[in-house]
């Protein structure tokens, strides 16, 4: 699904990725948790197309293609999925209509005709049950006045109703409550699939309780320095990250 | 500044010319030429003065205009295409001349009065109100239609009566007479606790480089409300020049939407006084230019008495090489306490070459009001353009939606659903990339 081969980033001049190796296959999840400035949200922004990035070594291989060679939305069209740590409010256009937008643009690129809006209206109704939220919710604008747990459940709605092959979480538990927490982890938990990639990208171990990934790994200044499985988070729960720099 | 050929020839003796200005009635004779003195003496307004500093008249004053229209050839089908709404009471006006023909006003509600200026019934209606509301001693352009004007439409609301149906003023320029300059007069009269909606609708058919100096008058008694929008879609080398002022009494409401979508120099002035206690007014709009267009909003609210309250927001999208003005005054007179006044102006640019002016204005005499006001100048949101790519948006269309998004915030304060919703939809179509 996605392989990761000695990618070197950097920002401004400033090298942020060190060399990453990461491979994904398809139905696994991963989780990469490092210390703050690790170079976490760096990584799913360069895999998601975010612009203000320079590539200098490296290469990113999704579906058989130099992943890196595509735009933002060309990603998104086949499949990748950024589920955002800070959703960014759009007063003015709302939910439904970029719900379906996203939608539609991803079936273009599947050769596949726009859903007419009762059919869309049924396959959005059916989905906002599974992030427990109401109805209301579609004709607001996009995250606007939504509190942080509720910008977090209209990110995984957006990931149900798109349905990518890999998905990416940045931080998805940051600013959410036990409550919101348990609902989101469901969401995604239902979203598990044998097609299904996900990468989970935190600080936390806490998160990994609820959605209990099948790799951990370890990323400090910019490289991955430590891989496991789930037994590794509890590890850095009880001891920190400290240890991480001194072992390496 | 130079005096405008074609039109100035008329400070000629126009006496030869009142066939085509409607009936010949000694009043509106005296009032012309009371008119004409006024503009011989001040002629066009200059950059010097400071209402017109960014908006230079200088290309049109060398223009040759024409006030003779040859006869043009508007179906009725043709008016249902333009007509904003489907269901409405309307008048057409044509290359500057009311159409019997095309406008529909049979069975109008019980009082209600539709009539066309250039008529003698709307005239005498019209005459108590004629230049009550305007200030001839600025702008020459209203010195110049009151002695020009020569059509126009006439409305009158009873008493306790709400209009049934939106009254959309629909003005055509053809672009079959070159060069055609139209001077239009409407006046409103809303009496006590009466209700309508009127759209000013102005739509070019051609390329030509037509002028447009219209003025528009309301009077608003106590308890009425008038919506009164515009929606300005001029060909692309017209000049529209438009004058917008009413007079509000105790309790009415004017809510103005003014939509700036056309012509190559659009210039709007509207102003209204809050002469009665607890009179509300919003002042809305949106101007929406590209390649070099220019527009030019100037807006004024005069609180003069207590407890009167004033809400505007002006929004301008910008792209290649046009440029906008705002100008916004809100004057809150000295024994005006308890206003409550908002304003702002807020712009997107999209483009290097596009200039924005602006400059809210409030002036304060009194002392115990609540007043803000605010202008912004900003781009397209990286952050929010990256997330509607993310979620597979091309970029041209991700720019749209943000634009659209942007621009449609205007329409909040409609409550007519479907003025909003075929309002929206004129702004979609008008977006740099074409809709959305």
């Amino acid at each position: 699904m996605l392989e990761i081969k000695n990618l070197h980033a950097s920002v401004d001049g400033k090298e942020i990725l060190r060399g990453i190796n990461l491979t994904v296959n398809a139905g696994e999840v991963h989780a990469i948790m490092g210390p703050n400035g690790a170079g976490k949200s760096t990584l799913s922004n360069v895999l998601a197309g975010r612009d203000g990035y320079e590539i200098t070594q490296g290469e990113v291989i999704y579906k058989d293609e130099n992943l890196l060679d595509l735009e933002a939305e060309e990603r998104a069209q086949r499949g990748v999925f950024l589920a955002f740590q800070y959703p960014v409010e759009i007063p003015g256009v709302s939910n439904i209509y970029l719900l379906k937008a996203a939608l539609n643009a991803v079936r273009k690129h599947q050769g596949l005709d726009d859903l007419d809006a009762i059919d869309f209206l049924t396959l959005v109704r059916s989905k906002l049950d599974l992030v427990k939220m109401d109805e209301e919710f579609l004709h607001r604008g996009v995250n606007e006045g939504f509190s942080g747990g509720e910008k977090k459940r209209n990110e995984i709605l957006q990931m149900a109703l798109l349905e990518p092959s890999l998905a990416i979480l940045d931080e998805t538990d940051s600013g959410l409550d036990i409550d919101a927490l348990k609902t989101v982890s469901e969401g995604v938990n239902a979203l598990r699939s044998d097609d299904r990639s996900i990468v989970m990208i935190t600080h936390y171990q806490r998160l990994l309780d609820y959605i209990v990934p099948d790799f951990v790994h370890v990323l400090s200044d910019g490289q991955i320095v430590k891989s496991g499985d789930k037994e590794l988070a509890k590890e850095l729960e009880k001891t920190g990250y400290s240890w991480i720099n001194d072992d390496a | 500044m130079p005096s405008m050929k074609g039109l100035t020839e008329l400070a000629t003796p126009f006496a030869t010319m009142t066939s085509d200005l409607g009936p010949d009635v000694p009043w509106l004779n005296s009032l012309r030429l009371k008119a004409l003195a006024r503009f011989n003496s001040q002629g066009l307004p200059s950059k010097k003065e400071e209402d017109w500093k960014y908006t230079s008249l200088w290309a049109m004053s060398q223009q040759e205009f024409t006030h003779q229209a040859s006869a043009s050839a508007v179906t009725t089908e043709q008016c249902d295409e333009l007509a904003l709404l489907t269901d409405n009471y309307r008048v057409v006006i044509v290359d500057g001349r009311f159409s019997a023909e095309l406008s529909q006003l049979d069975n109008l509600q019980a009082g209600l009065s539709i009539n066309a200026l250039s008529d003698e019934q709307g005239l005498a209606i019209a005459q108590p109100h004629l230049g009550q509301q305007i200030d001839m001693t600025k702008a020459g352009f209203n010195a110049l239609n009151t002695l020009l004007m020569s059509d126009g439409v006439v409305i009158t609301v009873d008493s306790d009566v709400k209009v049934d149906k939106p009254i959309e003023l629909l003005v055509i320029n053809t672009g079959e007479t070159a060069s055609l300059a139209t001077h239009l007069r409407n006046v409103i009269v809303m009496a006590d606790n009466s209700q309508a909606t009127v759209i000013e609708h102005y739509v070019g058919l051609s390329d030509a480089a037509s002028l447009t100096n219209v003025v528009s008058e309301a009077v608003l008694s106590s308890h009425a409300e008038l919506n009164q929008y515009k929606l300005q879609q001029e060909s692309a080398n017209a000049t529209h020049i438009a004058t917008l002022s009413a007079k509000q009494g105790s309790k009415s409401q004017w809510a103005t939407n003014n939509i700036s979508l056309g012509a190559k120099l659009a210039r709007n002035d509207i102003h209204t006084q809050l002469l009665g206690e607890q009179s509300h007014v919003i002042m809305d709009g949106l101007y929406l230019v590209n390649d070099e267009q220019h527009v030019d909003n100037h807006t004024r609210i005069d609180h003069t008495v207590p407890n009167t309250t004033s809400e505007e927001l002006y929004k301008g999208v910008l792209d290649d090489n046009s440029h906008a003005v705002f100008n916004g005054k809100v004057i809150v007179h000295k024994d005006a306490q308890k206003t409550d006044a908002n304003q702002q102006n807020q712009n997107l640019l999209i483009s290097r070459g596009c200039e924005i002016d602006t400059k809210p204005e409030m002036e304060i005499y009194a002392d115990d009001v609540k007043c803000a006001h605010g202008s912004t100048v900003g781009q397209i949101n990286e952050d929010q353009l990256f997330f509607l790519r993310a979620r597979g948006l091309d970029e041209v269309s991700a720019r749209s939606l943000l634009t659209y998004a942007f621009a449609v915030d205007v329409l909040n304060r409609i409550p007519s659903e479907e003025i909003r919703q075929a309002l929206s939809t004129v702004i979609e179509t008008r977006l740099p990339q074409g809709g959305i």
